[in-house]
């Protein structure tokens, strides 16, 4: 026999690690796009309350406290994801705030608003010439994939959950 | 895919588990449980400061007045109410925010026609002066400059105080005005000696605050989210028109025809 079982383990080792590996690039997409969009928008919540308005979706009030509340989720699911921290619970908060904006910007087409989509900072009514809904969705179509990579398969390298919690 | 990979991998989990055998089971809970109090006071803190924080940045509602022109709270200031209408002359509601650029060449380009065609009862001019704009530039010059607007319709001279901020509006968006700017504009505006000390202590007290955060939310509402957005008998009017050589105005002829087209006779 020329195959031992060592040699089989390595090619499956190594399997996993590239599974791992893109887990960890998943997190690390996701989480720190969502920390640059929540912080960029934490410090103007009353901006953050506009961009919600202009989707107008809401009713006013709902939607300001959409709009405080927003910048803070996505800090926390983004720096659980890049922590590596609760990973399957994270990207499904992540992956779900995706659907919700690729939700919000799709109806805004659909109906016609010309409207910036707000997702870092700024947003509200723009020309339009300069609305890009085709892109900001493409990019939140790409983002909610990196989620639902990680709730199917939440492993992944130098995260806190297998470091503490071994999974 | 998600089962062969973990088979195999058995042998690397075993390790690893051996490795945290002693960590494991007492851990876990505790650990869970603080991490999930911590995140979860971080994110209550830190709506609870924000939401603060953005009450008192804001106007803090004190006053309920409703200046003169204006029938409701979150109803537009109908200038000129003084005016007899010409038979089925239609309303023109303009929605701007002072400190908004467009809004100034709204203004230059076709502030004039708007005011003599209602002066001539040819309009119903209705001014929804929204403030959304302090929230994104940081500031609180819309507010103050709409409070300005406001005490001097109580004098009456809403129009020229109106004309006064445009006339002035910073060359740099977000730059504001100060409060002795806004006390020059009142001045201008006609309000002078015993009217200026009413305006000035109108201003103060922040009389029409809770107007004025009626005007937002009612716009919004509505569904104008940006500014200048003018309605003729509530259809939008494209009074900017924008393409690759930059924004253009409206004409006054155009604005004219249109006024005359919605004139039911």
């Amino acid at each position: 026999m020329s195959v031992t079982e060592a040699d089989l383990e390595v090619p499956a080792e190594r399997h996993t690690r590239t599974l791992d590996l893109v887990g960890t690039l998943a997190r690390l997409i996701l989480g720190l796009v969502l920390i640059v969009a929540g912080a960029l928008k934490v410090t103007k919540p009353g901006a953050s309350a506009n961009a919600v308005h202009a989707y107008q979706v809401l009713p006013y009030d709902v939607g300001t406290y959409v709009g405080y509340a927003l910048p803070i989720v996505e800090i926390i699911v983004g720096l659980l994801l890049v922590l590596g921290l609760f990973t399957r619970v994270a990207a499904v908060l992540g992956t779900l705030l995706m659907v919700v904006f690729i939700t919000g910007i799709g109806q805004a087409w659909a109906r016609g608003l010309t409207i910036d989509c707000g997702c870092f900072g700024g947003g509200g009514p723009v020309n339009a010439n300069q609305t890009k809904y085709g892109l900001e969705i493409a990019r939140d179509v790409g983002l909610a994939l990196c989620g639902a990579w990680l709730v199917r398969r939440p492993a992944s390298l130098a995260g806190l959950d297998r470091l503490w919690f071994g999974s | 895919m998600s089962k062969t990979p973990q088979k195999q991998g058995t042998s690397r989990q075993a390790k690893i588990q051996a490795a945290q055998k002693s960590g494991r089971s007492g851990a876990n809970p505790i650990v869970i449980g603080t991490v999930v109090a911590i995140v979860a006071i971080i994110a209550v803190v830190a709506f609870v400061v924000l939401t603060a924080v953005n009450k008192n940045g804001g106007s803090s509602a004190s006053g309920t007045a409703l200046p003169p022109g204006a029938s409701a709270m979150g109803k537009g200031l109908v200038a000129d109410a003084d005016v007899t209408l010409q038979p089925g002359a239609p309303t023109l509601d303009v929605y701007e925010d002072f400190q908004c650029p467009y809004c100034g060449d709204l203004e230059h380009g076709l502030g004039s026609t708007i005011e003599s065609l209602a002066a001539q009862g040819k309009i119903r001019l209705a001014y929804h002066i929204m403030t959304f704009l302090d929230d994104n530039l940081g500031n609180d010059a819309s507010v103050r400059a709409a409070e300005g607007a406001f005490c001097a319709a109580a004098g009456g001279k809403f129009l020229e105080y109106h004309n006064q901020v445009y006339s002035n509006q910073p060359t740099q968006e977000g730059a504001g005005w100060t409060d002795a700017q806004l006390a020059t504009f009142a001045s201008n505006a006609g309000l002078t000696g015993s009217a200026l000390t009413t305006w000035k202590s109108c201003t103060a007290a922040d009389t029409y605050a809770a107007y004025i955060a009626s005007i937002e939310k009612q716009s919004s509402t509505d569904g104008v989210t940006g500014t200048p957005t003018v309605k003729l008998n509530g259809t939008d009017l494209a009074v900017l028109k924008t393409d690759s050589s930059g924004v253009t105005v409206m004409t006054p002829a155009e604005l004219t025809a249109a006024v005359q087209a919605a004139t039911k006779s």
